[in-house]
């Protein structure tokens, strides 16, 4: 794809030098009148070539866009885009892996996203990676991302969906193929958690497991983003903070301020040893 | 006493006098064969899964396609045979009868034929490289 940007800009540079070449070379008063010609010039310069280099762009785009448009790849990422996060899931050969909010590829694999939205149209678009494709409701729409370099890339949704759609990223972290094997399998097991833990405890008190999942408890919320690995993950609240207790401790007591209009509540009167309760066990959720 | 209209050229008259039906023909023609394909192809996509289709909905747009650069290659014979429509004027037409008419309908007509050509073409290149929906 990156020739593609290259033929474009030199090719345009080309055009673009003859188109004023000509024009200035029209200008010069000894030019002989020769309007047959100028004619010909038109009509081969102005209609054939344009016609016969936009075909051939059309065909190569094509060509490219068939190329990231596969209908398999060496493994199936599913993604459904809601207000405003990302439910991800691995289809592995021992079952699905749930997390949220962050997709890990190992390089050079190529990953192909399985798309839906659940509410409103979203766009899934890593940059850096390739193109953007829309996630729409009742469709599954499909992605092929072959990723060529290690890295963190930033991902986004590209298409306004409502209130925090500014604040609707993620993060794309390419690893080598080994390391991610081991993340994957380690995605794939339930938290350790005992119940018995200060912090799970409030965390059942306050209902958060209505609506969030740790896998491995008696939490099996729907509705929010999986918890069952939430520290393991770069950032919080969708890509937009880092994670750290700090920030943790934010998102629970002062959410409207940290990302406004979302569905879940601030909870400010969790405070004190019992906020650092909760927030140590979040943390600890590796 | 009024001027009398000059007799008409050699052109055939439709609709009436004057009439540059011709002009109309081939831009109208690429602009149902794209309106076709859209809905055949947003039809298949829909019904696919339940239906067993006759056939791809690409096939259909071509086959469309190829059938519709033949009337328009059959309109293109017109504007030359019976307009003396040229490809290219070197000559500016500035005679004001209605055989100078005729020869500009017939140019205008020709390029038409090409444009529509080229874009039911263009229609088409999607259809033979992808097909799907």
């Amino acid at each position: 794809m990156e020739h593609l940007f290259w033929v474009l800009l030199i090719g345009a540079a080309v055009i673009w030098c003859i188109v004023i070449g000509a024009a200035v070379y029209a200008q010069k008063a000894s030019v002989p009148d020769r309007e047959q010609q100028a004619r010909h010039f038109i009509v081969w310069g102005g209609a054939v070539f344009p016609t016969v280099v936009v075909g051939a762009l059309l065909v190569w785009g094509l060509v490219i866009l068939k190329d990231i448009t596969p209908n398999e790849g060496d493994r199936t990422i599913r993604v459904d885009g809601e207000r405003w996060w990302w439910r991800v899931v691995y289809d592995t050969d021992d079952g699905p892996v749930p997390t949220a909010n962050e997709i890990r590829i190992p390089l050079g694999e190529t990953a192909l996203f399985k798309l839906t939205a659940d509410d409103v149209i979203h766009s899934f678009w890593v940059p850096s990676l390739g193109g953007k494709m829309d996630m729409i409701p009742g469709r599954e729409t499909q992605l092929a991302l072959t990723p060529q370099k290690l890295g963190n890339w930033g991902g986004l949704c590209a298409e306004y969906c409502g209130g925090a759609h500014a604040l609707m990223r993620f993060d794309t972290v390419v690893m080598e193929p080994d390391e991610f094997d081991a993340w994957l399998a380690a995605q794939a097991q339930p938290a350790t958690v005992d119940p018995e833990d200060e912090g799970y405890q409030v965390f059942t008190e306050e209902g958060c497991g209505s609506c969030h999942t740790i896998r491995g408890t008696d939490s099996i919320g729907p509705v929010g983003p999986d918890l069952t690995h939430f520290a393991s993950r770069e950032r919080l609240g969708a890509g937009i903070y880092k994670m750290t207790p700090d920030n943790v401790s934010d998102w629970i007591t002062d959410l409207d301020n940290m990302k406004p209009d979302i569905d879940m509540p601030s909870y400010p009167h969790i405070n004190g040893a019992r906020l650092e309760a909760l927030v140590s066990f979040l943390m600890s959720l590796e | 006493m009024p001027e009398l209209p000059e007799p008409p050229g050699d052109a055939p008259r439709v609709i009436d006098q004057g009439s540059i039906w011709i002009l109309v023909a081939s831009p109208s023609i690429w602009a149902a064969h794209f309106l076709i394909s859209y809905w055949v192809a947003a039809v298949y996509c829909a019904k696919a899964p339940n239906a067993a289709p006759l056939m791809e909905p690409r096939w259909i747009a071509i086959g469309l396609g190829v059938f519709c650069c033949a009337v328009i290659a059959w309109l293109a014979w017109i504007a030359v045979k019976r307009y003396g429509g040229v490809f290219l004027i070197f000559e500016e037409i500035t005679e004001s009868s209605e055989r100078g008419r005729d020869k500009f309908i017939g140019h205008v007509s020709l390029l038409l034929c090409v444009l529509s050509a080229v874009a039911i073409v263009f229609n088409i290149i999607p259809g033979l490289v992808l097909g799907e929906c």
